[in-house]
């Protein structure tokens, strides 16, 4: 059971969400863990207000659980200046390395710097990790025989190195060869943290670019910007223009709360301004969602303003008059066209959908905010003065409600005060 | 086969070359004077480069020369040349591109209109005064939001209450002679009841005055060449134009463009055989003596003085070249490939001359014959035999073909624009392979319907064909042997078209019954069907007119059988891998990845491969 919890709780630590189902995870056999609870999921469903929204917000990073101190916790308080960055995670991780010449609890330490890694935003810093993985001594566990590398040899460090690696891994972090002269000295060819640190170098590679449509690294933390990002990222078609009908208040403004004053940005092509012109105005379009859109770990949600499709009697048929091309004829005069052995068409059933003429992010979710945005593209659209606008906006988004998610969840974790026991037993055992 | 049967019937008018006779030569030779005189010695072509306009006093001497109504019939005070006569004219107009475009502009298809469709009044109100040049005419058809597609023209004639005229709205862009003209052809919108009473707009073409009031032009525009002639936008606005200045119906606009743009192409032909042969060294004996004369001019310039024969007005590559006293020379006449330049310039030269002549004449047989493939295949020919014989010459003297100080670059910009106007070549390569496939089509409809529908000996009768051909057959369709049309010394030669027209026609009845008329949308298809085209009526043009040189013993038509040789080869093996190309499944057709390349960069619209220099890690 506990180098289970080790696992989570390094993995818990690395990512908001991850970990949760890794009771099914395996991995070393034994590990010694300071005692700490771990994180299960926690909605901030109290924090929730469902009057003001009809959407949930992202859930927030799960607030940590008050947890008993670790081990070298201290040599990661605040600074003076409170400032948590590089320069004093550093300066922690060279404390350790300065008052404990013989490095004892080494593995302990470099737990938990990979946990307060993201708290010092350097989850992401190459040279942090390489600092990290230079705490361990060297020459010390690599395998001097077959035997040593047959059998897991000095499993802790190994699975210790690992996580290492593994929480790299999770932030796109990819080694260099620093890294792997320092596993060389540490663990030897032959070990563990090796394999998986040659497994990162082929695969990270080939997996760093598969994503056709890349979402940067760093999301723009403007919710403006957020948004024209969400509506490019959606929008195939590259001369489609982002407007900002409304920019939100000042965060510091009095009614900043108000609703009716957060941004609204919408997208819209000159191919969609042409067809919404065509648009019969005897029907109705209809303003739809909001639906969501995860970029990383940021939701954004989004309506459209889509009309239905038009039934096949009505549809006109778009003719090539004779008369089109002055250079040369649009059209053969023969009797006969493809024939079946030309003919390289799929059989493909395709659901036809009705047009969307628009999308847009807003703050709120409300019909008041949406009738904004509709009067906005009125200025670029003056035959949507003509169309009724039907807002059918649904109370969710079908995405991640917290009342109805816990149902969805994993079992709810186990009380505190038997959490505390365990890994006081964890630690007895790893002493022992 | 059927479609040999067709190709035949056409060789029945291409060979043997046609003929002008005695009387009609001397008459063009004593016009052709005069006019040669005058552009080798009064126009500057240089200067009109530089300023961009040609000088007041050249258009004058243009006009009385009678070069602005050069087919205007004579009754109505024009020189009413032949196609023929006019082609031979336009050789030497060519001399300066400015003033060919500006000449074109004005006769092809500026007043060509008129000709072509105007009413007995409106002819003999308006030609007289566009004949001698008073008034100049332009053509007003694109529009900033329309190109090739005649139903976004935007323009608006609107019918009078009374009746009695139109009030016309809108704006041409690119109207050459916009500036200078007085009488525009413009095509405009109008309101026309159909014959079931339901109201459409069709395109109607108008004969406007500038006098009519409302008619505006913008600035001249600033062009990379041709910068002698005037293009700019024309605006009308409310310009009231009497009913009977309607030119042919109301409604039949699209009709009379159609016309007009397809019976203005064949003079390009010409127009740039007279470049080339000017480029490379004109043989015409007059020419010679009057550039000889100008190189005894004192040179001022430092490096003129080095290399006198470099700085000589005329763009003659090989007086250039091998003079004494130029000192650049010797090295160059003795380099292989550089020698092989001017084999292809004379090759080229001589094929678009060909070709534009026996186009010329089958165009002034009676009966108003519709040449308009044969002049779009002109067209395209000698826009890029052009291009790539100037940028040759340019390639030939190096380092001085670059500098402003020598015609190469002004000719090199002039020239470009022949594959641009008057239709795109990619639009004409559309025309010439749409129009011929139709011709195709209506020939091969009953075949192909049986083939179709699965007539047993049709479709035996095929195989059994194809078995034969596969087991190596030689094509004979006549050209050659006892009775043939071809001179024997060409029988190479005319052997490789008759084969080439075979296996041609087979293609195109493959491709007829591979696509039927969804043909219209394989646009890489049509444009190799183009290619082989333009190649089969280059070949027949030049055995056409080889043959005729050797039977009436021309001067050098050893030269000429030579360069009808080469180009019969060139072609026919060009042909035979377009052809290879059109086979389905062939490994020579890339149009498959050619076509998501093309498609996934106009996704990206960009440059989509990442840097060489790039890596992961």
């Amino acid at each position: 059971m506990s180098w289970a919890q080790a696992i989570l709780l390094a993995r818990g630590a690395s990512r908001g969400w991850g970990g949760i189902c890794s009771t099914a995870l395996t991995g070393a056999p034994f590990s010694q863990v300071p005692p700490q609870a771990p994180r299960g999921l926690r909605c901030s469903a109290a924090a929730h207000n469902p009057d003001s929204s009809l959407v949930p917000h992202p859930p927030e990073p799960p607030r940590r659980p008050v947890k008993a101190l670790a081990v070298h916790e201290e040599l990661f308080r605040p600074a003076l200046d409170g400032a948590r960055n590089k320069a004093n995670f550093v300066r922690a991780v060279q404390n350790f390395t300065e008052y404990n010449v013989h490095k004892r609890g080494h593995v302990d330490f470099i737990y938990l710097a990979l946990r307060k890694m993201r708290e010092y935003g350097v989850e992401r810093d190459l040279s942090v990790y390489n600092l990290l993985l230079d705490i361990f001594p060297k020459e010390v566990f690599r395998p001097r025989n077959i035997f040593h590398s047959i059998f897991l040899h000095y499993p802790r460090q190994q699975e210790c190195g690992i996580a290492v690696l593994e929480q790299m891994e999770n932030h796109g972090v990819m080694p260099n060869k620093e890294t792997e002269f320092l596993l060389l000295q540490i663990f030897g060819r032959k070990s563990y943290p090796m394999l998986k640190l040659v497994r990162m170098k082929l695969w990270f590679t080939r997996f760093k670019n598969i994503n056709p449509f890349p979402v940067p690294r760093d999301l723009p933390q403007d919710p403006v910007d957020l948004a024209s990002l969400a509506l490019r990222h959606m929008e195939p078609d590259l001369s489609a223009r982002v407007t900002t009908y409304q920019m939100p208040l000042l965060k510091d403004s009095p009614d900043a709360m108000d609703p009716t004053e957060t941004h609204i940005v919408g997208i819209q092509s000159p191919e969609q301004q042409s067809a919404l012109a065509r648009h019969d105005p005897a029907r109705p379009i209809f303003v739809e969602g909001p639906f969501s859109l995860w970029l990383r770990d940021k939701c954004v949600y989004y309506h459209i303003l889509r009309a239905d499709l038009l039934p096949p009697e009505e549809r006109e048929v778009e003719e090539i008059p004779e008369e089109w091309n002055i250079y040369y004829p649009m059209q053969l005069d023969l009797a006969y066209g493809r024939s079946s052995w030309d003919d390289y068409e799929f059989n493909i059933d395709e659901v036809e959908e009705g047009p969307v003429f628009a999308i847009c992010v807003a703050g709120a979710h409300d019909q008041a905010t949406l009738a904004k945005w509709i009067q906005g593209l009125q200025e670029t659209n003056p035959a949507l003065a003509r169309i009724p606008v039907v807002f059918r906006l649904s109370g969710s988004s079908g995405e991640l409600l917290p009342s109805s998610s816990e149902l969805e969840e994993p079992p709810p974790p186990p009380p505190e005060g038997q959490e505390e026991d365990d890994s006081q037993q964890r630690q007895q055992q790893g002493q022992s | 086969m059927v479609l040999t049967e067709a190709t035949r019937v056409f060789w029945k008018e291409a060979f043997p070359f046609p003929e002008v006779s005695r009387d009609e030569l001397n008459e063009i030779n004593q016009f052709l004077g005069p006019v040669e005189k005058f552009f080798t010695e009064e126009v500057d072509s240089r200067k009109i480069d530089q300023e961009g306009k040609i000088p007041d006093e050249t258009l004058e001497k243009l006009k009385s020369l009678g070069l602005f109504g050069m087919q205007v019939p004579e009754e109505y005070g024009g020189l009413g040349l032949s196609n023929t006569m006019y082609a031979r004219l336009a050789e030497v107009i060519g001399l300066d591109a400015s003033i060919a475009v500006t000449l074109a502009a004005h006769q092809s298809i500026g007043l060509k209109g008129i000709i072509l469709a105007g009413s007995k009044e409106q002819k003999a109100r308006y030609l007289p005064r566009l004949a001698s040049g008073e008034h100049v005419a332009a053509f007003c058809l694109t529009e900033p939001a329309s190109g090739s597609d005649a139903a976004s023209i935007r323009t608006r004639a609107t019918l009078s209450a009374d009746k009695s005229h139109y009030v016309l709205n809108g704006s041409k862009v690119w109207v050459t002679n916009g500036g200078l003209a007085n009488v525009f052809t413009v095509f405009a919108k109008t309101e026309v009841v159909d014959s079931d009473g339901s109201v459409k707009d069709k395109i109607t073409a108008f004969i406007v005055e500038r006098d009519f009031g409302g008619v505006t032009n913008g600035k001249a525009e600033d062009k990379m060449g041709i910068r002698g002639s005037n293009t700019c936008e024309v605006h009308f606005e409310n310009t009231r134009v009497p009913v009977e200045n309607v030119l042919g119906e109301v409604g039949g606009g699209f009709k009379v463009a159609v016309n007009i743009l397809n019976s203005g192409r064949f003079s390009m032909g010409s127009v740039v055989a007279g470049m080339l042969k000017k480029l490379i060294g004109g043989n015409d004996r007059r020419v010679r003596l009057h550039e000889e004369t100008v190189q005894q001019e004192p040179q001022d310039s430092g490096r003129r003085q080095a290399c006198p024969r470099l700085g000589a007005p005329g763009p003659r590559l090989t007086l250039r070249l091998g003079g004494p006293g130029c000192p650049c020379s010797r090295s160059v006449l003795t380099v292989l490939t550089l020698q092989e330049k001017f084999a292809l310039m004379a090759q080229k030269a001589y094929v678009i001359e060909s070709m534009a002549y026996l186009t010329a004449a089958m165009l002034d047989a009676p009966g108003f014959p519709d040449c308009s493939i044969e002049a779009a295949m002109v067209k395209v020919f000698s826009s890029e035999g052009a291009w790539t014989c100037v940028s040759e010459a340019l390639q030939i003297l190096g380092g001085l073909g670059y500098m402003r100080d020598y015609p190469y670059e002004r000719l090199l910009r002039d020239s470009r624009i022949l594959l641009i106007f008057e239709g795109t070549n990619e639009i004409l390569r559309m025309y010439i392979a749409l129009t011929g496939l139709q011709h195709a089509g209506r020939i091969l409809t009953a075949r192909v319907k049986e083939l179709k529908r699965g007539n047993v000996t049709t479709i035996m009768e095929t195989v059994g064909q194809r078995l034969r051909d596969s087991l190596g057959r030689t094509v004979d369709l006549g050209l050659t042997g006892k009775l043939g049309v071809v001179h024997p010394s060409l029988a190479d030669g005319a052997h490789k078209l008759e084969e080439n027209v075979y296996y041609f026609g087979r293609s195109v009845e493959t491709l007829l019954l591979r696509f039927g008329k969804t043909i219209v949308e394989e646009q890489l298809v049509l444009k190799r069907v183009a290619n082989v085209l333009i190649n089969l009526y280059g070949m027949t043009a030049v055995l056409s007119r080889a043959s005729r040189s050797i039977r009436l013993g021309l001067r050098a038509h050893d030269h000429e059988v030579l360069l009808a040789n080469i180009f019969c080869s060139e072609a026919y093996h060009q042909n035979l891998f377009i052809l290879s190309q059109l086979d389905k499944h062939s490994p020579e057709n890339l149009d498959d990845m050619v076509k998501k390349v093309s498609q996934q960069i106009l996704e990206k619209r960009a440059y989509i491969c990442t840097h060489p220099l790039d890596r992961t890690s």
